[in-house]
């Protein structure tokens, strides 16, 4: 049997000498002595017969309860000597720290020993006791942490605390500390959470409770003087910089002396302390740097104040409210500088997109692209691109400036660059985006692509497809979808006029052939142009070909009906025209003429002078449009008219108009087809009005197509579903849904339900 | 390879590699206590000469091992799966084969006590009682009335 005394008598010396003198000297012999002694002396009870060891519980004795609680009793007795030590020696701060951590680290290095000399106890009477679910038995080493925590820990730890915090203090005070007393403190206090139930796991209960929560309280005091201190002296963005500057120190802090864990609430508490209880003065800031554009500011205080919950907030709004006054005063300046709302279309959609474009280089660069502040963006350019000075009118007017922006962008007077106009389509289409009313801007934008097209004033067919296909992109198909037909119909009309041409040719090689002579045809080029995808409408005047066109026009009709039988051709003259070759002066001219002056003047062939009624009987044009035509004729003196007639006014009848014989122009083709100015603007508000038709139709068919699906809705829901609806193309206003609602009442596509109130049902 | 002198109870010492002297846990702790020191021999009181040599022999053979998974909890432990090496090299005489357990328990060295331990087993399995009292020299201190007892009581266990 193990005797106790005898083997305690012989550890006790050694134990000593580890835990008081260990650099005095241990050496292999030393240490494989005590263990051996253990060894031996657990062994004992087990090994008496030399036979049997690894038997059953009940047959081998497990030696080790009594060496165990002598070793226990005699780590407290010197950890008591310790208390004892700093206690007479009266040790606080600096000398505490050093006392503490010394004593700290040479005890652990000990109890590492005394563990591995232990540490056949360790493998068999604590494993065993443990097995069994005694608490309070832990191994040798975890045994000696709990005595430090019962015996010195409990004694000394609110100075220890007081004192390093203290020393954090002086720290953050910017005085130089020694940061690895600091160190040893918290990592002792951690290593000192050990798990009652279980020692092998450890906690962070005592690092929790002695160390973090009173270290975040003391953070929470410094920093909530030290930041007021700072803001009555400093100034915000200085205040900024200061946060800054504190949160790195704070994270450093933690890198240096702290467990990982705290950093999560320490820079919570610095956030809470230095920013959220500052908000208040911290936004209000956020204009002037707007106002002063201070990008490092502004991206400073975005920083900031992300970190705080809703600090952000007000910043959105704030800003929001800022880009759109820019954008308002942008374009109020230049509505101020030109009263020509169509020669300013340009310069708008310039200023709004040179405000677009500083904004939202603003947002990616301070704001880090924070999808708070792209919306409050979009939000205040929606604003101001759909509501501003030249727009007054309503939100209907920006669409048709930005489509003529497009026309004057695409057209081929233009001066801009391929590259350029690609580049300006691509901000008109930022522009675009914002457009509430996108069906009028549809309106215009096919209207002058459509004179574009007839007029072959298109710079590039390259940039038209591009424009096309940005605009199916932004909105569908069913957006673009009339725009490509349109240009589909170019291709198909010049196949055809070679068709015709061929024709024609082989018809006057037969002829040659067969009578001889001239065709009496003219050079002609057509273009056929699908009724539903074209926004033109017949001409309003009847026409009679001249006897000189007459063929022609006859033979392409006879062409084409034999090509496609069952297709009705409707002429617009209106949007003809013609070069006239002149044989009556010395000089000889081509006239650029529309169709209804060719008819006119090709009358001066049979006379020089024609009555009203004369040209209105042989033409056949209505008078109005006959008034402006020969007014034209009239301005570029191609037409005189007798002072007699003049008197009488233009178009009445009696009025007799003379070919000029005299005529006489700088240039040899001479543009009479000049477009009046009274016409467009008339033009423009017959888009609006058509605008507003279509919408009718639009409205109807949300309405139907929704209660197709859903059979029965409430009023409200209904209305919220046509609004979601339509929002791509434009915003309808809730009396004109209600409107097509009684429409389609009436109509008998809804009805009301009966008994119930505001609920509609489809009728099949 | 820092060399490491192992001395035996009756003197002898034994040079080997640190790797091979750290298969014994106790000595892996003694020279991490002690860091990287002279060439003192470590001394082993309770190994003798030739057992140490056996388990030097041992350990230099499995010193490439990789470290034992530490969860022995999980590893299911039998008495067959003995590799043919360490079958060869735990075919010992009783004696020495006690001796061996009792110096891997002593040297803290897991792999080499459950070798043991699993000879012994297997020494065991299949006998019948008088014969495994015949094979460890056990005297039979029941008494006969005891001893029916204790066979009636264990009378489950026994494989029919």
């Amino acid at each position: 049997m193990g005797d106790i005394e005898a083997t305690w008598a012989i550890l006790h010396p050694g134990v000593d000498q580890i835990l008081n003198r260990l650099l005095d000297g241990m050496s292999y012999t030393n240490w494989i002595n005590m263990y051996t002694t253990v060894y031996n002396y657990c062994a004992m009870g087990s090994t008496s017969g030399g036979a049997e060891h690894s038997g059953s519980t009940s047959t081998a004795m497990v030696m080790g309860a009594q060496l165990y609680k002598n070793l226990r009793s005699h780590l407290n007795a010197h950890l008591n000597d310790l208390v004892l030590t700093a206690q007479r020696d009266n040790l606080t701060g600096v000398s505490l720290l050093q006392f503490y951590t010394q004593n700290w680290n040479s005890y652990t290095t000990a109890t590492t020993y005394l563990n591995h000399i232990f540490h056949y106890l360790n493998r068999h009477w604590v494993k065993r006791e443990i097995d069994e679910g005694r608490k309070e038995v832990y191994d040798i080493y975890t045994m000696s942490l709990v005595a430090w925590r019962n015996n010195l820990f409990a004694k000394v730890h609110r100075p220890v605390l007081k004192a390093s915090l203290k020393l954090i203090e002086q720290q953050r005070d910017h005085n130089h500390i020694d940061t690895a007393l600091i160190k040893l403190v918290t990592e002792s206090f951690v290593s000192l959470g050990i798990d009652e139930s279980m020692s092998s796991r450890s906690t962070m209960d005592v690092y929790n409770q002695y160390f973090d929560q009173p270290f975040l309280e003391a953070t929470r005091d410094y920093y909530y003087v030290e930041s007021r201190r700072f803001l009555a002296t400093h100034s915000v963005p200085e205040y900024l910089k200061h946060i800054e500057s504190r949160l790195a120190e704070e994270s450093a802090r933690v890198q240096v002396y702290l467990h990982p864990r705290t950093a999560g609430p320490l820079i919570k508490t610095c956030e809470a302390t230095l920013i959220g209880a500052h908000v208040g003065v911290l936004q209000p800031e956020f204009q002037t740097l707007l106002d002063g554009e201070r990008l490092d500011d502004l991206y400073r205080m975005y920083k900031i104040l992300s970190r705080v919950p809703g600090g952000l907030n007000s910043l959105r709004t704030t800003f929001e409210e800022h880009v759109k006054r820019q954008g308002l005063a942008a374009v109020e300046k230049i509505a101020q500088e030109s009263s020509d709302a169509a020669a300013s279309a340009g310069a708008v959609d310039a200023a709004l997109l040179a405000i677009h474009r500083q904004f939202s280089e603003m947002v990616q660069t301070c704001m880090e692209g924070e999808p708070g502040f792209v919306a409050a963006l979009d939000k205040a350019c929606r604003d101001f691109v759909n509501r501003n000075d030249v727009c007054k009118s309503g939100s209907s007017k920006s669409p048709e400036l930005l489509a003529a922006f497009c026309d004057q962008m695409l057209r081929k007077s233009s001066k801009t660059e391929a590259g350029e106009i690609e580049e300006t389509l691509n901000h008109v289409m930022t522009v675009f985006k914002y457009v509430e009313d996108k069906d009028v801007f549809q309106k215009f934008y096919s209207k002058a692509l459509a004179k574009r097209l007839v007029n072959g004033l298109s710079a590039s067919d390259d940039a038209e497809a591009s424009m096309i296909a940005k605009l199916k992109e932004a909105c569908g198909f069913e957006y673009t979808n009339k725009l490509q037909k349109m240009f589909q119909d170019m291709g198909l009309s010049k196949d055809l006029n070679d068709a015709f041409r061929e024709q024609v040719r082989q018809h006057q090689e037969d002829q040659m052939t067969g009578i001889g002579g001239n065709s009496d045809l003219v050079d002609l080029n057509i273009l056929v142009l699908g009724t539903a995808s074209w926004p033109f409408t017949p001409p309003v005047t009847g026409f009679s070909y001249p006897d000189d066109l007459v063929k022609t026009y006859e033979r392409f009709s006879r062409f084409f009906t034999n090509k496609h039988s069952g297709r009705k051709l409707n002429w617009l003259t209106h949007l003809s025209k013609g070069d006239l070759k002149t044989n009556c002066y010395k000089q000889k001219y081509t006239f650029l003429v529309s169709m209804y002056q060719m008819a006119v003047l090709l009358q001066y062939n049979n006379g020089t002078a024609f009555s009203w009624e004369e040209l209105m009987q042989s033409t056949e044009i209505s008078p109005d449009v006959l008034k402006a035509q020969i007014g034209n004729l009239l301005k570029a003196r191609v037409l005189t008219v007798t002072s007699a007639s003049l008197l009488r006014g233009l178009g009445e009848p009696g009025s007799t108009y003379t070919l000029n014989l005299d005529f006489k122009s700088k240039k040899i083709r001479v543009n009479l087809n000049m477009v009046i100015r009274n016409e467009m603007r008339q033009e423009a508000d017959e888009t609006h009005k058509h605008v507003e038709e279509d919408r009718k139709h639009l409205i109807q068919a949300a309405i139907v197509r929704i209660m197709k699906t859903r059979r029965q809705m409430k009023y409200q829901d209904l209305m919220s579903e046509v609004l979601t609806q339509l929002s791509t193309r434009f915003r309808p206003k809730v009396p004109d849904i209600k409107k097509c609602i009684d429409i389609l009442l009436e109509k008998e596509y809804i009805e009301r339900r009966e008994g119930e109130k505001d609920v509609f049902a489809y009728v099949a | 390879m820092s060399k490491i002198i192992l001395k035996s109870q009756d003197g002898q010492e034994f040079t080997v590699t640190k790797t091979v002297a750290c298969q014994s846990a106790m000595i892996k702790n003694l020279i991490g206590d002690f860091g990287e020191e002279a060439e003192h021999p470590i001394p082993l009181p309770n190994v003798t000469g030739p057992i140490l040599a056996k388990v030097i022999e041992y350990a230099d053979h499995h010193k490439d091992d990789p470290p034992p998974s530490g969860d022995d909890a999980q590893q299911v432990r039998t008495s067959e799966d003995i590799d043919a090496w360490d079958a060869e090299f735990i075919n010992v005489d009783q004696g020495t084969l006690f001796e061996l357990i009792l110096a891997a328990n002593y040297l803290d060295m897991k792999n080499l006590l459950d070798l043991g331990c699993k000879n012994v087993a297997n020494m065991i399995k299949g006998k019948s009682v008088e014969e495994i009292r015949k094979t460890f020299n056990i005297q039979n201190d029941f008494s006969p009335e005891e001893e029916e007892q204790i066979r009636r009581e264990n009378a489950w266990a026994e494989d029919r």
